[in-house]
């Protein structure tokens, strides 16, 4: 469990230094709709890219401007302070307007602190709904991603190797999605944020260092007795959410967290990519087709199901609807989600907080205990 | 919201007001002095229209009429879309669609009623969407949320790609009001190839949509007509254009107002020809006597408005402007991009529509290249610094109009600009512009008060050496 701890809070962790070794390269992207498997199948380790372990946002500040969320910012500040320096590119995808902007700010950081300017820099577009058109447009862009990543690290990316990289990363799913059942007992085997961290260790690990020891956690807890006590069952859901504080704070205040419904959760990392279809076909279906941001306008109902069912899954007894300031997206979806779930008897409570741990912690708290009071 | 805010109906209510507005101003010259001693509120406002006669009038009642073709919609057999300032109204109004453009609709009552649209705005936080989100749209979405307007019957954005806050509040809508919705998605490219096929096809599934919701087929006969008026229309603004590259400029500032609002609530509609012939006339006149659009006819400084205008009650911006002797040299919202603009002769920003009639083949292409150059739509769809964006874009009319300097005036429910404004105006004061932000909202005073936003922007001219 440590070097997945490790791993969960640190993008620049063993793994990575292991993986550097040996002369490979490492690239950074921000978004989940960005497929892993074009990088890994040219022999490059794909990283998504966090704000952790940073102090401030005062050069972040500089860039961009106050009504911004801070998640691209502490991501924009993590690099202007040299936590980042072991990457070889970058891509930066337009999950969201304050994550597009990224590309303009870090480029502009890039005159200021040298150190920013790093050799492979990618922007990457991609569609916003759901039409045949979109498909193509999608595919014409991860082609695009293909060739830039070919030319400039000197790699042949083919269709075989995109398949292998699609089986390697199932592999992990699949362990991600053992040890996301151990949640589904009550009370659960495994806590929610030890589980957490496995989800986010394999975003920021090589695939084969991470099997290692997700299989060795998931030996490790299904084998012994469950220490966690019976407390109400909670699921946390909305904005992109990457540490493990909020789920601490709930589970110090006597729940038990079975689930998350975020990007950096299960619910991007536990579903498998088609190994069946042609390769680019199967990356757009899954990044594409399956993305449950709400950043994919009109897909309110999809979102909707899906949600519904993984409460269902794992049993929960209420939900956290939580956003980062400034995250519109999920902030107006919490909004309509809470309506819908209270209809269908699910207490919901919504929460807004900043990007970070640490960050809130007595207001959350506070509000945290009086919804377990209401659902108790 | 509060109870007694449910009583009245908010289109109505507007349809009131520019009513009244509208035969104040068609009165005689004693009867309209007289009846500003009983609009303390809004009596700048009436004066700024009042004061140009013709334009003016013309221009409330485009306003007038467009608010009541939303009110006595249904009642003709009209189907209501609500939809964006960035989606050009032709392809509705040619399938006989009422648009509802929330943006129009939230400044009218923003800077003719005195309490503003605040209780509309919070009502909109009341039933879930963010209290972040863009204010351009929540002063009159709070409305359409409560049920105090005549009902919409679907939805039409174009944002998708563009902006984030504004195509959320649509969809959100379309879920919270359960209606059929619809969007156009722009790439981050503008010019090339891929990019304008997406955007064909992307506009033909909008028709497809409009004529599911309608249950009628796009009219080609109808379609021509708008086109035709359209580029009519585009032709007066392109030598409203080439006149406010004068100095000094003889275009009032609220005329910049005038042009986008009639296109954003009238295009292709006769009425709106009629606004920009009279406007041409004002500034024709003003330029043969080489005088400035400006009260006081001296003009002491020239700013170009790089995003949006502010909003504030009683429209005190544009007085501002005009009292301080600064002349408005247009904004996002006001170039639209037909092929014989004047401003295309810069080369970096080079990449004007053409319409074309012969086919319906050819109408929809033109209908999709006019709306591919809405504001927004064009120059903040990719990275700012990218060709045909927005910094080629601000410097490039920076550069035509001689501007002293640049003003950004947003919202802070803008994640686009925000995320990037800071270094687009280092860009733009290292090309010699000095560049002012805003940090007040344009719809919404509680953030700051005008007097607060008039202060500073004082001080910016000041302290530049700009008056």
């Amino acid at each position: 469990m440590d070097l997945i701890k490790q791993a969960a809070f640190d993008l620049h962790n063993e793994s990575i230094t292991t993986w550097k070794e040996n002369d490979h390269q490492v690239v950074g992207y921000t978004c989940s709709q960005v497929p892993v498997e074009l990088f890994y199948a040219g022999g490059i380790l794909p990283v998504r890219l966090r704000g952790v372990g940073i102090q401030g946002l005062d050069i972040a500040d500089a860039y961009y401007g106050p009504f911004i969320c801070s998640f691209p910012k502490a991501i924009l500040q993590s690099m202007a302070e040299k936590k980042l320096t072991h990457l070889d590119g970058a891509v930066i995808a337009d999950g969201c307007d304050s994550m597009r902007r990224l590309d303009e700010c870090w480029r502009k950081a890039s005159n200021d602190y040298p150190h920013m300017n790093i050799p492979f820099f990618h922007y990457m577009n991609i569609p916003r709904k759901v039409s045949d058109h979109a498909k193509e447009w999608y595919i014409y862009e991860i082609q695009k991603l293909q060739s830039v990543l070919e030319s400039h690290f000197q790699v042949s990316i083919t269709m075989e190797g995109i398949q292998k990289a699609t089986q390697t990363y199932n592999k992990s799913r699949k362990l991600i999605g053992k040890i996301e059942s151990l949640r589904k007992s009550n009370p659960p085997k495994i806590s929610g944020s030890e589980a957490f961290s496995v989800s986010l260790a394999a975003e920021s690990m090589s695939p084969k260092a991470f099997q290692k020891q997700a299989s060795a956690v998931y030996d490790r807890i299904s084998t012994q007795p469950s220490e966690i006590q019976d407390g109400p069952r909670m699921m946390i859901s909305g904005s992109a959410y990457d540490d493990i504080h909020l789920i601490q704070t709930i589970e110090a205040a006597g729940a038990n967290v079975v689930g998350e419904n975020v990007c950096f959760g299960p619910s991007h990392r536990a579903n498998l990519v088609s190994e069946e279809l042609p390769p680019m076909e199967a990356l757009m279906a899954h990044y594409l087709l399956e993305c449950p941001c709400p950043r994919m306008f009109g897909r309110f109902d999809y979102r909707l199901a899906l949600l519904k069912e993984r409460i269902q899954n794992v049993q929960a007894n209420g939900v956290v609807l939580q956003n980062i300031r400034f995250c519109d997206l999920h902030a107006s979806e919490n909004g309509l989600m809470e309506r819908e779930l209270e209809k269908d008897g699910i207490p919901c409570i919504r929460l807004e907080r900043e990007y970070g741990s640490q960050t809130d912690t007595g207001r959350l708290r506070m509000r945290i205990d009086a919804f377990l009071e209401r659902i108790s | 919201m509060r109870p007694e805010i449910r009583e009245y109906n908010f289109d109505w209510m507007l349809h009131k007001s520019m009513h009244i507005a509208f035969d104040s101003l068609k009165g005689s010259k004693n009867e309209y002095r007289r009846m500003l001693n009983y609009m303390p509120y809004f009596k700048g406002l009436m004066d700024l229209l009042g004061k140009y006669d013709e334009p003016g009038i013309l221009f409330v009642e485009l306003v007038k009429d467009a608010v009541d073709d939303i009110v006595f919609a249904h009642d003709q057999g009209k189907k209501i879309c609500m939809t964006t300032f960035c989606l050009s109204p032709i392809v509705l109004l040619a399938m006989d669609v009422v648009p509802v453009v929330m943006e129009p609709l939230t400044v009218l009552p923003t800077i003719l009623w005195k309490r503003g649209t605040y209780d509309f705005m919070n009502h909109c936080f009341e039933v879930g969407l963010s209290e972040t989100s863009c204010s351009s749209q929540r002063g009159a979405l709070g409305a359409y949320l409560a049920g105090l307007c005549e009902p919409i019957d679907f939805i039409v954005f174009d944002s998708g790609g563009v902006c984030d806050t504004n195509a959320n509040v649509f969809s959100f809508s379309a879920s919270y009001l359960n209606k059929p919705m619809f969007q156009l998605d722009y790439p981050a490219s503008f010019l090339d190839k891929k990019t304008k096929e997406y955007q064909r096809k992307d506009f033909r599934d909008l028709i497809t949509f409009l004529e599911s919701q309608t249950g009628k087929k796009l009219n080609l006969d109808q379609l021509r007509i708008g086109l035709e008026e359209t580029h009519k229309q585009d032709l007066i603004i392109s030598q409203i254009d080439e006149l406010q590259m004068l100095k000094p400029n003889p275009l009032p500032p609220i005329f910049n107002l005038f042009m986008y609002a009639g296109r954003f609530l009238a295009t292709s509609k006769p009425g709106y020809t009629k606004l920009l012939q009279s406007m041409l006339q004002t500034a024709q006149n003003n330029a043969d006597q080489e005088k400035s659009g400006l009260q006081s006819g001296k003009e002491k400084c020239r700013a170009l408005f790089c995003y949006i205008d502010h909003y504030s009650s009683d429209a005190r911006m544009w007085n501002f402007l005009d009292d301080h002797g600064i002349s408005h040299l247009g904004s996002i919202l006001s170039r639209f991009f037909p092929e014989h603009s004047p401003y295309l002769q810069d080369d970096e920003i080079n990449s004007g529509y053409h319409i074309k009639l012969n086919t319906l083949d050819d109408m929809i292409d033109s209908l999709s290249e006019i709306n591919a150059r809405s504001p927004m739509v064009k120059s903040i769809r990719g990275p700012y610094d990218s060709p045909y964006m927005w910094l080629a874009d601000a410097l490039a009319f920076a550069r035509l109009y001689q501007a002293d300097c640049i003003v950004y005036s947003g919202t802070p429910g803008c994640r686009n600009t925000w995320g990037m404004v800071k270094p687009f105006a280092r860009d733009t004061e290292k090309h010699g512009f000095p560049t002012h932000i805003m940090y007040s909202d344009a719809f919404d005073e509680r953030v700051e008060s005008f007097e607060t936003t008039s202060l500073r922007l004082a001080e910016f001219f000041r302290v530049r050496q700009l008056i």
